[in-house]
């Protein structure tokens, strides 16, 4: 068993989707309304960190422990939000400064040329849009969760995917973790959309973000493909103009049909890290 | 009788300086970057150990050739010199995962004491500070020779030494212990006169 859990392969996918599938599902006994199950993937991928990469010390002295202790203060906060009843704008705007304070406080050992100062704009860029993205609607009265999971799943695949290909072990496995809680989360929308996505939603979706900027700016990995990725995260527009009936079969597949597509820029971005990476099929 | 209270005075003084041990000063060398390899062994899953070395260093020794405790050692090395005679994998001890070469571009080791334990062999206590942590380590240090080179004509010591640090002591965890956490150091140097 103590062999399974440090197996790479199983920390990084069956490890991080069951936890996913258990924290989602406690969380939606547990708590009232729709919007904190999504909590369960900041949950999962701080418990796989911890087991991973070991709990960082405080204040942590690199980028993979600022990762860390960001995402728990972010976690917090989105479950607050969210418990208090922040919705809207208002929680956009949240989760918005928690990831800019958080990738400014990453990059700034890595600031010391303009590509580096380039490359945390574009973060913050893509940060923004993805957590004042569109979600549908924000009520938390019905699921709307399933286009901001699969962009959560696309970047995060497109993260893990470049990180492994460049020789970024431990972000690729944060990332691959992520997107099996992510995978977890979607699991429990699906055939029926049953949460929302809410502030700690969005705070999810920050963490690849996150997990980007360390392997921009910390790695020598051509972390510029991920741009290739960013197609998805027009999910919920693609979502909105799919020609199916509005009933339940037509919202299930729907659900399916979003995920796929909005999946396949991540692929692609991966295979371009790839053959930019000399194709080179054999670990060391 | 002034003459005879200066020559005495004289006598006195001469006398004192032979009386007293030759202690030389101690000198300033500076590590020649040409003569210095840092090396290191890690096992690799059990199958075989892999040899890494460092292509970048600098640092300079204070040597009492008279006194050699009292002799110091400090080098700086530049962690993404790491070379591992393969390239994606250098990539990877360069990463976040290993030596994170970005954040922490230098490794360091800053002598404390120095213990002789033979004519030629001493312990060389001092801190090594890797990823942002400082613990303390001992080495095994044999001073191999000094004096004037005859390949360079300058002033020169020559030194090897040998020890192990276990890499989950400075936070570098990835990987452990299926690639092994103690890792074992071999430093070969030659310093010149500065």
């Amino acid at each position: 068993m103590s062999n399974l859990l440090h197996d790479p392969f199983v920390q990084s996918s069956v490890l991080p989707l069951l936890l996913g599938l258990v924290a989602v599902g406690v969380l939606h006994r547990l708590a009232p309304g729709r919007l904190l199950a999504v909590a369960g993937i900041g949950a999962t991928f701080l418990a796989v960190f911890a087991l991973v990469v070991g709990v960082p010390a405080l204040p942590p002295p690199s980028s993979m422990g600022k990762v860390f202790w960001s995402v728990a203060g972010g976690f917090v906060l989105g479950v607050v939000a969210d418990a208090v009843g922040v919705k809207g704008r208002a929680g956009s705007l949240l989760a918005a400064a928690w990831l800019a304070a958080s990738l400014v406080w990453i990059a700034l050992p890595a600031l010391d040329t303009p590509v580096a100062f380039a490359t945390l704009l574009v973060l913050l860029l893509v940060g923004a849009c993805v957590v004042f993205g569109r979600t549908g609607s924000d009520d938390g009265q019905r699921g709307n969760a399933v286009a901001p999971a699969a962009v959560l799943l696309a970047l995060a695949l497109a993260v893990g995917g470049t990180a492994l290909i460049g020789s970024s072990a431990s972000i690729a496995q944060m990332a691959l973790a992520l997107a099996a809680a992510t995978g977890g989360f979607l699991l429990w929308n699906w055939p029926v959309e049953r949460h929302g996505w809410g502030v700690s939603g969005r705070v999810a979706s920050g963490i690849a973000v996150l997990l980007a900027g360390v392997l921009a700016l910390f790695t020598q990995t051509e972390a510029a493909v991920l741009l290739l990725a960013l197609p998805a995260l027009l999910a919920e527009r693609v979502g909105r103009r799919l020609p199916l009936p509005d009933s339940g079969l037509g919202r299930a597949a729907g659900g399916a049909v979003v995920t796929v597509l909005t999946v396949l820029p991540a692929l692609i971005a991966i295979g371009v890290a790839y053959l930019l990476g000399g194709a080179e099929a054999s670990p060391y | 009788m002034k003459k005879t209270l200066f020559a005495a005075a004289l006598f006195a003084t001469a006398a004192m300086g032979a009386l007293a041990p030759a202690s030389a000063a101690p000198v300033t060398y500076k590590i020649d970057p040409a003569h210095l390899s840092v090396a290191f062994i890690v096992n690799h899953v059990g199958f075989s150990n892999v040899i890494g070395r460092f292509n970048t260093a600098a640092g300079d020794v204070t040597f009492d050739k008279d006194a050699v405790e009292k002799s110091a050692v400090n080098v700086s090395i530049d962690t993404a010199s790491v070379d591992t005679n393969h390239a994606k994998r250098d990539d990877h001890l360069r990463s976040p995962d290993f030596f994170n070469a970005k954040e922490f571009p230098k490794l360091t080791f800053k002598s404390s004491k120095i213990e002789k334990t033979g004519a030629k062999t001493g312990k060389l206590y001092g801190d090594l500070t890797m990823l942002g942590v400082t613990k303390p380590v001992v080495l095994d240090v044999t001073f191999n020779n000094e004096g004037v080179s005859p390949a360079s004509k300058l002033e020169t010591v020559g030194f090897s030494a040998r020890g192990t640090v276990k890499r989950t002591d400075f936070g570098m965890k990835y990987g452990a212990p299926a690639i092994g956490d103690e890792i074992q150091l071999l430093i070969e140097a030659e310093a010149v006169k500065a």
